[in-house]
């Protein structure tokens, strides 16, 4: 990893005597950008873009496989608990950001689809006496929009975890109102005003420049829409969190090195979310960025949190 | 005249001690740094404050905006002044909450009480169908506000019938009478969303709903015995609360099967049960004074029989 190549290169240029040396390293540290954090490490904020987009392209292939394991299968019932909450009906535009390999946004679309054909059918329904022709007519309304103008858009800043995404789409049969947008949170490449949900599962942790992406999220939401945010947060409970800090750092990176090869990026997983602002933090952050009726809900007592905000 | 200058203070303090849901409108929003709101409209444009921070600049000039709505045109942004309290002339989220809830009321007889009315009405309103999220997803708060706003409707209704009779326009009512108007008004306003109703009753039976759907229940019973000029300060004040509230009741579900031209049974049922009140109070007494004839006339039979069988004599 490119990490282990900076990491000497750095005490090197700073032991040396000249002063020019030191000014020339203060001044690429300047460059960089100010100190941030890398799991426990602190690092310069472009150093720290650069880390985490190889973390994230070195766990790729396996991520959907680690998030199972690490999570025992939970992590599928807190994105069901997400999209439920989001509850979107036909014709909403979805944003999933760091959206990845794509978990968000397959749930968004079946969602719709069985909320489209509930739709159809109680249409139905009420218009007991139909010609035959207005029947086939449903019929053919329901294959040709089955999703009823929903869109989704998954953007990422990973090559990679893109690709992946794309595969699985393939391999699942997702095809319809799904489309996939390389770009960096901190900079969406979107008009302003365009989407109904804005939602970033797992992924708000590891943006570096926080603010910058509610702002962003701020700016492409309509008025009236919805930002979304599925997080690793803390946990109250005093004994639960002692549980929790046990599994993190003794289980979570000997299972990246078995089932990814991995040790490093996994230990990264767990300290940045042990760096990760708490809930209130967070609601406070999402409220500078302009959002009104910030929540949040806690889930499996605080290892996950969803938090909500409006654009109003 | 002091008479009813003690009427109306009576009435005054009256709705301060009940603790009207008007107060709760008047929440101030919690202290918020300087930002922009794209939606909750200014009261009034006249007053244009300086804006401090760069994001706000955006907000100056909106985009082209594709609908067309009811806000008005011009700079929308709204922020705290020094104290943190969001000045006075922007709506608070209640507000546009109840603007949304009112506006998805027209959409309540083709989707029903649910959510994706709610998104309608957010719709028509400008903002986008996910605003219905602020909403709990089974449609309550739409029913709530519904009667709520029902009976706000029925007071004014009532306060100005009152006023009528009090500048001697129109004739005081007998209380029969101004009772069954008081409940046929009320339920007329049911009759747009007649056929979605029996799911509101259902949704607000639902043990997370039943203290407001109660208390406004209560409330807006309270408020039509006391217009009917109910000065009674005994149990009488408890059964005669009860007894409406389960006439109302009644004709409510009377009502929702109702099928007549104009409901013509349900006021024909009103109608008879509210006789049947007032018969009930004046049968009350008799039973009372017929339960002590009565013990007389056992305490009577009961001497004489004494008498004739000879136990009464001392020997």
């Amino acid at each position: 990893m490119a990490a282990a190549g900076l990491g000497p290169a750095r005490p090197l240029l700073a032991r040396r005597p000249g002063a020019l040396r030191a000014l020339l390293g203060l001044a690429r540290g300047l460059a960089a950008g100010p100190q941030t954090h890398f799991g426990f490490q602190n690092v310069s904020e472009e150093e720290r873009r650069e880390k985490i987009y190889q973390v994230f392209e070195n766990v790729a292939e396996k991520y959907d496989v680690m998030n199972d394991s690490m999570t025992l299968g939970i992590h599928r019932v807190w994105k069901d608990i997400l999209v439920h909450k989001m509850n979107p009906s036909p014709g909403t535009l979805l944003v999933d950001v760091a959206g990845g390999t794509g978990d968000i946004a397959f749930r968004f679309i079946n969602y719709v689809r069985s909320v489209r054909e509930r739709q159809l059918q109680q249409k139905l329904k009420r218009h007991q006496n139909l010609s035959w022709q207005e029947i086939s007519k449903s019929y053919e309304e329901e294959k040709v929009k089955p999703l009823g103008d929903s869109q989704v858009v998954v953007c990422d800043i990973n090559k990679e975890m893109l690709k992946v995404g794309k595969q699985r789409a393939q391999h699942l049969g997702y095809s319809e109102g799904l489309s996939w947008v390389l770009g960096n949170a901190e900079e969406l490449p979107f008009d302003d005003d365009k989407f109904d949900v804005y939602t970033i599962a797992f992924g708000i942790r590891n943006v570096t420049r926080i603010d910058l992406a509610l702002q962003e999220a701020y700016r492409v939401l309509k008025p009236g829409g919805r930002f979304l945010c599925l997080e690793f947060s803390q946990v109250s409970n005093p004994l639960l969190s002692r549980l929790y800090d046990l599994y993190s750092f003794q289980v979570i990176p000997v299972l990246g090195e078995i089932i990814a090869g991995d040790w490093k990026s996994y230990q990264y997983l767990v300290e940045s979310i042990r760096r990760f602002p708490p809930q209130e933090e967070l609601k406070e952050m999402i409220e500078d960025a302009g959002f009104f009726k910030v929540d949040y809900q806690n889930l499996s007592s605080g290892i996950v949190a969803i938090h909500s905000g409006f654009k109003l | 005249m002091a008479a009813a200058a003690a009427g109306s203070l009576r009435r005054a303090g009256w709705r301060l001690w009940r603790g009207r849901a008007g107060l709760r409108c008047q929440l101030y929003p919690p202290q918020r740094a300087l930002h922009a709101s794209a939606v909750l409209r200014r009261a009034s444009d006249e007053k244009k404050e300086p804006l401090a921070s760069s994001p706000q600049q955006q907000f100056d000039s909106p985009p082209a905006d594709p609908q067309p709505d009811h806000e008005p045109q011009g700079p929308r942004s709204s922020y705290t002044g020094q104290g943190g309290q969001e000045s006075e002339d922007y709506e608070s989220e209640e507000q546009l909450q109840h603007r949304i809830l009112t506006a998805a009321l027209e959409f309540v007889p083709e989707h029903g009480w649910t959510a994706e009315a709610i998104a309608e009405g957010a719709k028509t309103l400008g903002l986008s169908g996910a605003a219905a999220g602020m909403f709990h997803n089974d449609g309550s708060e739409l029913i709530l506000h519904f009667v709520s706003q029902c009976n706000t409707k029925l007071s004014d209704l009532l306060e100005q019938e009152q006023k009528q009779v009090q500048l001697g326009k129109t004739e005081k009512k007998p209380t029969d009478q101004f009772l069954r108007d008081a409940l046929e008004a009320r339920l007329r306003m049911l009759i747009p969303y007649i056929e979605k109703w029996p799911q509101a009753v259902s949704i607000l039976l639902l043990p997370h709903n039943i203290p407001s759907s109660l208390n406004l229940l209560t409330s807006m019973i309270d408020d039509i015995l006391h217009y009917a000029g109910d000065q009674s300060t005994d149990f009488n004040w408890y059964t005669r609360r009860a007894v409406l509230t389960g006439i109302y009741n009644t004709t409510e579900l009377v009502m929702m099967q109702d099928s007549s031209p104009d409901f013509e049974e349900t006021w024909r049922f009103l109608e008879n049960r509210i006789a049947d009140a007032m018969n009930m109070d004046n049968t009350a007494k008799q039973v009372q004074s017929t339960g002590q004839a009565l013990a007389q006339g056992l305490m009577g039979a009961a001497v004489t029989i004494t008498n004739l069988t000879g136990l009464n004599q001392r020997r």
